[in-house]
């Protein structure tokens, strides 16, 4: 039996998209079976992420509607053979999906999958209550700012109202820089106010922006986000895999600087 | 010697007869005396009690009723003035003063029982208390609480709260961090700080060794904020 994730976080923007192409990618990459549903109707852009738009034939909408096969509209993956999505329709909107329905279209799923990765839309509102209805545990995902932070606190209380037991937190978009100036929250500052488990934290990192633009995830690359999203994977599976050090000093110069600081 | 008391009673009141030329502290024995010998029939009675036949300062007053106390088991709820002495009259009398007595618990005015919470408060999650409220738990910014009496917060307030809904200025707010946006009591309101221009707010600095508890009230018109001290505690 599969394990279904809900990827949230309320606020638009903060990498809800991108953490479920990487946390897929990462799966697959364990050798877990693994299906990515973006129920962003509406809205949707896993599939662009992915690199998969070319490829959509059929969407969660249609098979909602048993206009085709669940089998027709899952797209398989360019790299991974055991990597699929379930695009969702731009052409519709949040209420054409119930959240009984996605529950059936869940239960489907599970008996083939290892997990499955719910992509969430932004707001609280019907797509949020589709999204989670199936869930067995969340992925909340926040910026250290102040007004995301806000957000997922609302979302966690949500999750916990409706009874999803295991409620991970991953803090995206991290700048060790201005954290170290005073100008950012830490992760300690997040997981103060949040207080749920943290699952990771990725780093504010450029080659992601590239990544989601070549439609190419970067789980599992030498880059620090890609490193960062690998462990987050691990963390996942319920292994223990020690935080990666953000802080990386970067090139001679910023060792000659570190030198001159110790001094 | 007997005749100097005459003692007579109903229900809720005993009436005595004093004599009015003798010396107070001859009367004042034979009203021991008297008590004494109907020790059995008073049995641990709560009565109010009138004077006759000669007038009283405070002081004799007191001293014959502390004389009471001390010599038997009956309790003295209240003087009755000469003119209510009917039965009726002391009747209501007695049972209003027991009435008050059994609210003496609870001030007058303020709620006796109140509501607990466990957790976490979330952003738009909200408590309304009719009575006192209890939270083992932070208020995150956001989240609502409100209580017809005081609001007792052991976790961080960082939310909203509103102490008093009813509008008792005399709430409390007491929590063991306190940050709140905004905090009502009774009909007095106040705001957080306005973050100050270049002045960074984003991280609190040691803020695990730099935990105090503190109490809101209102004094002179306005909502005070202060550490808690044992002589704050006293005037609340």
């Amino acid at each position: 039996m599969g394990e279904v994730i809900v990827i949230t976080s309320g606020k638009g923007g903060v990498g809800k998209t991108t953490t479920t192409a990487n946390v897929g990618t990462g799966l697959a990459q364990l050798d877990k079976k693994v299906v990515m549903i973006d129920t962003d109707i509406g809205l949707r852009n896993l599939d662009v992420v992915m690199g998969l738009e070319n490829r959509i034939v059929y969407n969660l909408v249609d098979v909602i509607e048993e206009k085709c096969r669940l089998k027709q509209a899952l797209i398989h993956d360019k790299k991974y053979p055991e990597l699929y999505l379930l695009p969702s329709a731009q052409t519709r909107d949040k209420d054409s999906v119930s959240p009984e329905q996605m529950v059936a279209l869940i239960n489907q799923l599970r008996e083939e999958f290892d997990y499955i990765l719910l992509d969430c839309p932004a707001g609280i509102e019907q797509g949020f209550k589709n999204a989670i209805a199936g869930a067995d545990r969340a992925l909340v995902v926040t910026t250290p700012e102040v007004s995301a932070v806000r957000d997922a606190d609302r979302i966690i209380g949500l999750l916990e109202a409706n009874e999803i037991k295991q409620i991970d937190l991953l803090v995206n978009r991290l700048r060790m820089d201005m954290v170290k100036r005073g100008d950012m929250m830490n992760v300690d500052d997040v997981t103060d106010i949040l207080a749920v488990n943290l699952i990771g934290a990725v780093p504010d990192d450029e080659h992601v922006v590239i990544s989601t633009n070549n439609g190419e995830p970067l789980a599992g690359n030498n880059t620090l986000a890609g490193q960062a999203y690998s462990n987050i994977c691990k963390r996942i599976l319920g292994e223990e895999v020690p935080f990666l050090d953000l802080d990386e000093v970067k090139g001679v110069f910023g060792k000659l600087k570190e030198l001159f600081k110790k001094n | 010697m007997s005749d100097l008391v005459i003692l007579k009673s109903n229900r809720y009141g005993i009436n005595l007869l004093l004599d009015a030329n003798a010396s107070f502290l001859s009367i004042q024995e034979a009203v021991i005396e008297k008590f004494q010998e109907s020790e059995k029939f008073f049995k641990n009675a709560k009565v109010g009690i009138s004077f006759e036949g000669r007038t009283l300062s405070h002081e004799e007053e007191r001293s014959l009723i502390e004389a009471i106390h001390e010599h038997s088991s009956v309790e003295i709820l209240c003087i009755i003035d000469q003119d209510f002495k009917s039965e009726e009259s002391t009747r209501q009398r007695v049972e209003s003063t027991l009435a008050t007595l059994s609210q003496v618990q609870p001030a007058e005015g303020q709620v006796d029982y109140g509501d607990y919470y466990k957790g976490t408060l979330r952003s738009g999650q909200s408590i309304v208390s009719e009575g006192n409220l209890i939270i083992v738990g932070d208020v995150n910014p956001g989240a609502h609480v409100s209580a017809a009496g005081n609001i007792i917060i052991l976790g961080a307030l960082k939310g909203n709260v509103q102490a008093g809904n009813t509008g008792d200025d005399s709430c409390f707010v007491f929590a063991l961090q306190m940050n709140p946006i905004q905090i009502q009591i009774g009909t007095y309101i106040a705001k957080s700080p306005d973050r100050e221009k270049g002045k960074r707010r984003i991280r609190r600095s040691g803020k695990d060794n730099l935990i105090e508890v503190q109490i809101a009230f209102v004094k002179n018109d306005a909502i005070y904020i202060e550490p808690v001290s044992k002589s704050i505690l006293k005037n609340i």
